[in-house]
């Protein structure tokens, strides 16, 4: 494991710790001289222009790679000074208050009075170099790949774009791809978008393939996302998308060992959620009739960031069960308000009822689902059959807590005779049956869904499953289980070349128990 | 298995046999665990957008799982491994005895009437304790317990096999070994055998639940006129969850005898509009419950005679839930209060 980095200079956290008190420029000032120093005696709040050098090794710190200000009265200023100068943030750009606990970040989403007043400025040009070193991205080694994915059959071809290579479920490879084209000389160090783009395709792909050990050691290298250095330098806006700020939260968690600064990350960005809803909330309600259509861009706005807020909510509680805090996160499941989706409170009450179930309160688990919504007579049409099916799973699932296969079977068969979607109560039918000691009926069972006519299903528990089973009624099972491997990898071959794109054709070692 | 002794063979032959057996635990199955990919809301067509996202159920469970970035689903994985024995807890294994003769062998083997028997050897005593096997051979039914015996085994075809299930309650911490025997008739074309061989398992059942009591006298209220008073007394323990598992209190009861009446005044009672929240015990845990325990005055006004100086109330039953419900309980030994 890589200790974090302890450069000032790569640092995006001291940037936002200090970068709004007086210390960077002090620093800046030291490291430059006493020439600096009365350089700037005479020019206070003006901005440098012209461009300097690019500095080998260069950070967070280096904020002020200054782009061209045609407002700048400092055009004026002598050429040969401004190349030595790296300006101070302070007389740079206005001022941005950093996203601090406390800070008011309503400015930050809408800055209207610095849009009106600086419109004809331009950001800043960043500098992410400090994310395209070669060392922070591991090679990835064949090791855990079962013989019959590593032919080269059904490896792609070397020269395939990483969409195509997503679209196909080539995780790794794509994986591979990301990090050959953040380390090219031909990406600038300045083009967040595609940086940050090729950064989620790196650490989303290392996840779906089975390295996300690797991909919580190498999302180490962005440090604090909520830093300001990651946000526009005018507009205030994040630089990185929203996406990619999730899904640093849990791997940054991991990666130091400390699921707890997991479940803090969410709350950072939960608040910064809810103050831009706060934001757009106060936007709509200044909005005047005449512009209807930007009223209807914040009304869509507001339903998304609603939905993120939400779903940050469920993260934690998945980050406090991760952790095997079960009970916390049985307390704070209590607290979620359901999301404004239709079918939000079901979801949330059948979410409640797997982690009563994980915590063994199996009562509580058949009570969590009522009987009829909150609100009778749900005018969205289906919403009482999906309550009614998710009472049933729940309470399958409560027979087979209660050690009574036998009641959760017949539901399960229930569900398959009524037809659709059925590879989940078809794996859990078979599970029943290996408890109840019918073990041949429960292999047909799992084998019948790799040939399935409405679509194959290779998912990690099924092969697992298969492969204990395999385990179970043979000395040689190892040849059971590379056979399956052959045919999970011809099934993944031939839904690549159909164009169907499945949940991947990524399997390591421990989906066939190798 | 935690430990698996080296297969003794019963009988004098070397030729390798042609029945295998193995085992499986069979703690409760696991919700299968899924972390959803964070996408962006909407996900962006590829026409619009230069970067392609993975479908949203690539990181799911299974396809057709809700994509609701929650951690659980309902998917049910099979026990990955053999996990810990915990007294109070039912050991469950599954036993498979396989044919494994491969169809088209130069020297056909048929293999029939296979049997498997297990049995318990738990550290307090020496004699093994015989496990029931389910589910039942149907057609045995009728036959009579000695027939059974005899004929209650199963033929098998090459690669078939034979599969049964055991229960078992562990109450004693320390060493068990479940020890399975399998018997078959191997017939060749020449030649017929009986033959047999046994494998032995072990592993350690732990303790998970400490209870710890105290009793103190409270005071006694007047019993309407009559010049006795019924004795009260607090009876107070301490559960701690000493495992390594997060468990759900299911009951505490006091299990009172003749002539003693007791009230709980734990988590049962709530008010109204409360929720009932059974008590979670994370590893090292522990939990206090407390009983109002009282005499009642027989005719004779006369209250519970005290036994070798100690008035016995009863015992305390608890039961617990584990990991997806698996049950746990334990009684304690009496409980009582010394009087002078």
């Amino acid at each position: 494991m890589d200790p974090p980095t302890k450069e000032p200079k790569t640092t995006p956290q001291r940037h936002s710790r200090h970068g709004s008190s007086g210390r960077v420029d002090e620093i800046s000032l030291a490291i430059f001289g006493n020439h600096a120093r009365e350089m700037f005696k005479g020019t206070i709040l003006t901005s440098f222009v012209a461009p300097i050098p690019r500095r080998p090794t260069r950070g967070p710190l280096d904020i002020s790679d200054p782009a061209a200000n045609p407002l700048s009265p400092t055009n004026l200023l002598h050429q040969s000074s401004s190349q030595i100068l790296s300006p101070p943030t302070r007389y740079h750009t206005p001022r941005l208050p950093s996203p601090t606990p406390g800070s008011n970040l309503s400015t930050l989403s809408s800055v209207p009075s610095f849009k009106t007043a600086h419109s004809t400025l331009q950001s800043t040009q960043k500098d992410f170099s400090y994310l395209l070193r070669p060392e922070i991205y591991h090679p990835l080694a064949l090791i855990d790949v079962p013989p019959p994915f590593r032919s080269p059959s059904v490896q792609p071809d070397p020269s395939t774009p990483i969409p195509e290579l997503i679209s196909a479920g080539h995780w790794r490879s794509a994986a591979i791809r990301a990090a050959q084209q953040l380390t090219a000389p031909t990406l600038s160090p300045s083009d967040h978008t595609a940086i940050f783009a090729l950064i989620y395709t790196r650490l989303s792909c290392l996840t779906l393939c089975n390295q996300t050990p690797l991909a919580a050691q190498e999302v180490k290298c962005l440090e604090d996302l909520n830093s300001s250095y990651y946000r526009d330098d005018i507009s205030g806006l994040p630089l990185v998308p929203w996406h990619l700020r999730v899904l640093a939260v849990r791997l940054q968690g991991m990666g130091y060992a400390d699921a707890r600064r997991g479940v803090m990350g969410y709350y950072d960005l939960a608040r910064e959620a809810r103050l831009t809803l706060t934001s757009l909330k106060k936007r709509l309600s200044e909005h005047n009739a005449k512009e209807l259509e930007t009223k209807g861009a914040i009304e869509n706005e507001i339903i998304i960031w609603k939905e993120r807020l939400h779903d940050l909510g469920i993260r934690v509680a998945s980050a406090l069960v991760e952790m095997e805090d079960l009970e916390g996160a049985a307390r704070f499941l209590k607290t979620l308000r359901p999301s404004t989706s239709s079918d939000g409170a079901l979801r949330l009450e059948a979410q409640k009822a797997l982690l009563y179930l994980c915590l063994g309160d199996v009562d509580a688990a058949r009570l969590c689902i009522s009987p009829s919504g909150p609100t009778p007579g749900d005018p969205a049409t289906g919403n009482e059959e999906e309550r009614k099916k998710e009472q049933n799973i729940i309470l399958a699932l409560s027979h087979i807590a209660d050690g009574n296969y036998d009641a959760s079977a017949a539901i399960w068969e229930e569900f398959i005779s009524s037809g659709a979607e059925t590879a989940v109560y078809k794996q859990n039918l078979a599970v029943c049956h290996l408890y109840l000691g019918r073990m041949d009926d429960a292999r047909t069972t799992l084998e019948s869904l790799l040939t399935t006519p409405e679509g194959p299903n290779t998912f990690h528990a099924l092969t697992f499953n298969l492969s204990t089973i395999y385990e179970l009624c043979t000395e040689r099972s190892r040849a059971l289980k590379i056979g399956l491997a052959e045919k999970v990898a011809g099934i993944l071959s031939k839904e690549r070349t159909s164009g169907i794109s499945g949940q991947g054709s990524e399997k390591v070692n421990g989906d066939f128990k190798l | 298995m935690a430990h698996q002794r080296g297969a003794a063979a019963v009988d004098a032959v070397k030729e390798p046999h042609s029945v295998s057996l193995k085992v499986l635990r069979l703690s409760r199955p696991s919700l299968s665990i899924q972390h959803p990919l964070p996408l962006p809301t909407p996900i962006p067509s590829p026409s619009d957008s230069p970067t392609v996202f993975p479908s949203p159920s690539a990181s799911l469970a299974y396809p057709g799982a809700q994509n609701d970035a929650f951690i659980l689903s309902p998917l049910l994985t099979l026990p990955p491994a053999f996990g810990s024995a915990y007294v109070g807890e039912t050991f469950s294994c599954t036993l498979c005895a396989n044919n494994e003769m491969l169809p088209g062998a130069n020297m056909p083997k048929n293999i029939s009437n296979v049997r498997i028997e297990a049995e318990m050897k738990i550290p307090s005593s020496a004699v093994p304790v015989p496990l029931g096997l389910s589910p039942n051979t149907p057609e045995s039914k009728t036959d009579t317990e000695e027939d059974q015996k005899h004929h209650d085994g199963v033929d098998l075809e090459p690669g078939r096999s034979l599969q049964k299930v055991v229960n078992f309650d562990l109450k004693e911490e320390g060493s068990h070994v479940l020890a399975v025997t399998v018997t078959y008739t191997e017939t060749t074309p020449t030649s017929g055998k009986v033959r047999t061989f046994r494998k032995l398992y072990q592993f350690v059942c732990k303790g998970c639940m400490v209870v710890r009591t105290k009793t103190g006298v409270l005071p006694s209220s007047p019993n309407d006129g009559s010049k006795n008073t019924s004795r009260k007394w607090a009876l107070e323990a301490q559960l701690e969850n000493c495992g390594e598992e997060t468990i759900t209190l299911d009951t505490v009861a006091l299990e009172t005898r003749e002539g003693i009446r007791s009230q709980g005044v734990n988590w049962e009672i709530v008010a109204e509009g409360e929720e009932m929240e059974r008590p979670v015990l994370m590893p090292g845990d522990v939990q206090q419950v407390c009983f109002l325990v009282e005499e009642l005055l027989g005719p004779d006004g006369q209250g519970a005679e005290p036994v070798d100086g100690k008035v016995v109330f009863g015992i305390l039953s608890i039961g617990w839930r584990g990991t997806m419900g698996n049950r746990g309980f334990l009684s304690t030994g009496s409980l009582g209060a010394r009087v002078k």
